[in-house]
């Protein structure tokens, strides 16, 4: 799914393998990642390709748009 | 008065080697053993842990790059390869049969390569970096740098969460698919989503092996990748594949689901038990055309040294750590500045080790991919797979 707006990506920690393949493939400027291999949570993403999401070997990855979260 | 002390007593180094995988270790170890002074630092408090990785790997990467096959690291021994298509037709190329008096186990003969477990063989390499001079520090992020007047650099680690800032001449880029020290550089190290095969593996018992890396092909069963049996070592397997996401509408874990229970290994998998899951990313994806930048070098992964046909990236990182610690001692020694300029050596070197051949799998590889009709991509792949371990196959180097 693509989207234009900035999302907040939230990670399944139970389903997650650390395996840091949503990192790998993240357009973002370098420091967009979690303490454990993933992408970031704790930051907005205005990019919102959904690349991460894609390529998760898991599907552990999943957003909310960040409009939403500020409400 | 100016806080001076943290100046003076900043640890310095020729090069800092960030990451300590098969590359930034084999790195660390050629650039300490022929005189720099190496810092190689790792965030994981087990090296190779969590596995993303199947581990197989030649005999020759091994023996190319100084590593002696110990049993330490071996889960397994292998003598060649079964290829399947989608349907299950298979091409075997069993180097006992085809070269007997090189390959097997009698005397005199040794095994074609390997399957290793990443935890023991990436602490043997660091062992082994260490032994001939680097010190390791691990628990170990490197979180960025700055390049001073003199034209050495600052680099930022945290250790055991404690900030610490080191100096050093170098800084080489080992850190893996998710590298980021490029991206400090300002180097273009993103992959695209349609060149990052999603992978996931499980470590099985209950599957019986031959001493061969089984390949099947087929987009039924992995699109824009392939799925593996491997040897495990102590009656164990491991069954993975990898999927190019933009070819399918599924995930790794749906594939490989499926692959299980509906290929036409079914059968053969139907008691399986999974020990372990792994998985992780496999650049699919040209080496990168700027491995270099002022103070800066990216080796293995983080340059997508990674062979695009069968997703193998040891070899490759091992190989470009032997080229980049050597060439970087050498630079260092002849007191000559880390510049951009200079650095480039190093990547003219990997080119034409190995790097020239590994375009030209890439070329193939895109060849493969980009063909729409599926059964022509189907046997393109397969055909490709077959040549390409075969005995005569022109790639044998990587
Ligand atoms: C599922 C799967 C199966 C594979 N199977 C095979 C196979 O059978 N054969 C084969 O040849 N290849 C295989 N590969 C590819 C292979 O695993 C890689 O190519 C290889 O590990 C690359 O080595 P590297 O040293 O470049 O990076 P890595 O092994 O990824 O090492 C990078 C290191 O850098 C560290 N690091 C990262 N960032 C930082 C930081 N900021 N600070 C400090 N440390 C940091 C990490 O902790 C890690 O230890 C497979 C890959 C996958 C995903
Ligand atoms: S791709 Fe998925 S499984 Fe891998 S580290 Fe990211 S969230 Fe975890």
């Amino acid at each position: 799914m693509k989207t234009k707006e900035a999302v907040v990506f939230k990670i399944a920690w139970n389903a997650c393998i650390k395996c840091g393949a949503c990192v790998a493939v993240c357009p973002q400027e370098a420091g967009f990642t979690s303490e454990f291999d993933t992408i970031a949570e704790h930051a907005a993403c205005d990019i919102a390709c959904m690349f991460c999401e894609t390529v998760c070997p898991v599907s552990a990855i999943t957003h909310k748009m960040l409009a939403a979260e500020v409400e | 008065m100016p806080d001076s002390s943290s100046t003076i007593t900043m640890p310095e180094y020729d090069l800092v080697v960030i990451g300590s995988g098969p590359a930034g270790a084999t790195t660390a170890r050629f650039a300490a053993a022929n005189g720099a002074r190496v810092l190689l630092v790792d965030k994981k408090q087990e090296l190779g842990a969590p596995i993303q990785c199947s581990g197989a790997v030649s005999h020759n990467a091994l023996e190319q790059a100084g590593v002696y096959p110990s049993p330490e690291f071996i889960h397994d021994a292998i003598y060649g390869f079964a290829i399947y298509n989608g349907k299950g037709e298979k091409k075997i190329i069993d180097y006992r049969k085809l070269k007997p008096d090189e390959y097997g186990t009698k005397e005199g003969t040794i095994p074609l390569g390997y399957v290793v477990d990443r935890r023991r063989f990436d602490r043997y390499l660091a062992t082994q970096a260490e032994r001939a001079g680097a010190e390791i520090w691990l628990k170990t992020a490197a979180t960025g740098f700055r390049v001073m007047e003199n034209g050495s650099c600052e680099v930022d680690l945290l250790k055991f969460n404690e900030p610490v800032t080191i100096r050093a001449k170098v800084i080489v880029g080992a850190d893996g698919v998710q590298s980021q020290v490029g991206k400090w550089a300002g180097l273009k190290t993103h992959i695209k989503l349609s060149e990052l095969a999603s992978c996931l593996q499980f470590v099985v018992d209950g599957v019986e092996t031959a001493g061969l890396l089984e390949i099947v092909t087929g987009n039924e069963w992995a699109p824009g990748g392939y799925a593996w049996v491997f040897p495990k070592g102590h009656g164990y397997a491991e069954i993975g594949l990898g999927v190019t996401r933009t070819m399918c509408t599924e995930n790794a874990q749906e594939y490989l689901d499926r692959f299980i229970k509906q290929s036409f290994f079914k059968e053969r998998f139907k008691n399986c038990r999974i020990l372990e899951i792994q998985g992780g990313g496999v650049p699919l994806a040209a080496p990168l055309k700027i491995q270099y930048a002022d103070n800066i070098v990216l080796v293995g992964d983080a340059a997508r040294h990674v062979n695009s046909i069968t997703g193998g990236g040891i070899h490759t990182a091992l190989s470009s750590g032997k080229i980049a610690g050597e060439f970087l001692a050498q630079l260092i020694l002849s007191g000559k500045p880390a510049t951009k300029t200079n650095l480039k050596g190093y990547q003219d070197n990997w080119l034409k080790a190995m790097g020239n051949n590994m375009w030209k799998l890439y070329r193939v590889k895109r060849a493969i991919f980009d063909t729409v009709d599926v059964v022509k991509r189907d046997e393109q792949l397969y055909a490709t797979m077959s040549g390409y371990f075969s005995t005569d196959s022109e790639y044998k180097k990587i």
